[in-house]
């Protein structure tokens, strides 16, 4: 690892944790020297990805994360192919649908449908979820390939219902590995459920997961949303290449 | 206060006018309600406990509870029934603890209605699994619930009064602090500067019980 790029995107996630922060706060949060910090800003400063608020003086993330932000939603593959996709499973269902990748321990949402209920619907993209807790995480990582080393740890607990054991996990995620399809009831906030397919691409392996958020007022999730689930994340991952999906085509 | 202690009897009417003044309070706050979860949830706190609320009230009038627990227990049905989001889950499991607490008595002593309410926000934390900090409406009704408890065997009124106070001195504390509970942990730092809308329906609860004790 290259240590002072190591040190510049540490800046960076540590200005996308706080917002703003001065070259002292950095220097603590990252037990570097101000002088470090200070070149390192400088750098990052002359490329737009990060600015100086004038009247503080204190740092905050640049425009041009912005301008890479939207190139790599435009060139994500799964994205670009699953936009026909997500909009007709929000149609059919009139539920939120959330397309998702993970970056362990996160979801990262990439692409967001609100429901048909709701006027003006939060644009839910850029959204960082807990994996351990959500449909969409599940959906990935029960296709991990090192999932029993990456999910060791106790996991965070979210509501009542977060499965925070392990072991557990784990036994779940070889159910969803049969099926394809993970659920997740009220783990990540109360009041909200969901359904996740797991999408593969043309090698096989697994890229990321669709998910619908099912309120949890419904009182369970009827078997016609899994099976609308099932078709959208499979016929995403037919359009990326993917000979099979699990429990057969 | 007079040296002898005095415990009140709150019977099922006291009830019955609570939960009334509830509804009618939350009515009022619904816009202020779902202003504050449009900045950090899914602004529709507000109107989902007006119709919570009003559905409880329908119930409560249709069947006339027998007794207070009664009163608790079909409000807590019937918010879990027709309240969306998180909001009918949590009042509505605290309210059957509450329910729970108080048994099939006729009438109900201060420091049982103490521990009622404590039955309810165990129910709470239960369920969303929040500690105090979190920026959810736990931060509201612990100080609440321990005033209560802390206050034995003083006029209801002023006990009252005792755990609206803290409740909305726990409401306002919500405002700095970061989310770490709910769909408003999901924004991050974004949720700082917001006042909690769970704990601000909260404070209306214990408002609530002030103005049933006048």
């Amino acid at each position: 690892m290259i240590q002072s790029v190591d040190r510049a995107i540490r800046i960076l996630l540590a200005l996308q944790d706080e917002r703003v922060l001065g070259v002292s706060e950095i220097a603590t949060r990252l037990g570097l020297a101000k002088g470090t910090v200070h070149g390192l800003l400088q750098t990052l400063a002359a490329h737009s990805l990060v600015e100086q608020d004038p009247t503080s003086g204190k740092y905050m993330l640049g425009p041009a994360l912005l301008v890479m932000g939207n190139v790599y939603l435009n060139s994500h593959d799964l994205r670009v192919r699953s936009l026909r996709w997500v909009t007709s499973l929000g149609e059919g269902t009139g539920l939120a649908v959330r397309l998702g990748v993970v970056v362990w321990p996160d979801v990262v949402v990439i692409h967001h449908v609100g429901p048909a209920d709701v006027a003006v619907p939060v644009s839910e993209v850029g959204l960082v979820l807990p994996a351990h807790a959500t449909a969409l995480g599940k959906a990935v990582l029960a296709f991990h390939p090192e999932r029993h080393q990456v999910i060791s740890e106790p996991l965070p607990r979210l509501t009542g219902r977060t499965v925070t054991d392990p072991a557990v996990l784990q036994r779940e995620l070889d159910d969803v590995a049969a099926t394809g399809i993970a659920f997740e009831d009220q783990e990540a906030v109360v009041g909200e459920s969901s359904v996740a397919g797991a999408i593969f691409d043309r090698s096989g392996q697994v890229v990321g997961a669709v998910a619908l958020v099912v309120p949890a007022e419904d009182g369970g999730i009827a078997p016609a949303l899994v099976a609308a689930v099932r078709d959208t994340a499979r016929g995403i991952s037919r359009e990326l290449g993917a000979a099979t999906w699990p429990g057969g085509n | 206060m007079s040296g002898t202690a005095v415990d009140v009897a709150l019977d099922v009417e006291f009830f019955c006018d609570w939960m009334g003044r509830l509804a009618r309070a939350i009515e009022e706050s619904c816009d202020e309600l779902t202003r504050l979860d449009a900045a950090i949830g899914d602004a529709d706190h507000g109107i989902n406990m007006v119709r919570g609320m009003g559905a409880a009230m329908d119930a409560l009038s249709s069947v006339p509870p027998r007794d207070p627990g009664s009163v608790f227990r079909t409000a807590g049905n019937r918010l879990i029934a027709v309240v969306g989001g998180a909001a009918g889950p949590l009042y509505g499991s605290a309210f059957r603890a509450c329910a729970e607490a108080l048994g099939s008595a006729p009438v109900v002593s201060l420091s049982r209605l103490a521990k009622a309410l404590r039955a309810g926000v165990n129910a709470i934390q239960r369920i969303g699994a929040a500690e105090p900090g979190d920026k959810t409406m736990v931060d509201a009704w612990l100080p609440a619930v321990a005033a209560l408890e802390s206050t034995g065997h003083e006029p209801v009124r002023k006990a009252a009064a005792a755990a609206e106070a803290a409740a909305r001195e726990g409401m306002l504390a919500t405002i700095p602090m970061r989310a770490r509970k709910g769909r408003a942990s999901y924004l991050g730092w974004r949720s700082e500067g917001h006042q909690d809308p769970g704990a601000t329906s909260t404070r209306l609860l214990f408002a609530a019980l002030v103005d049933a004790t006048r």
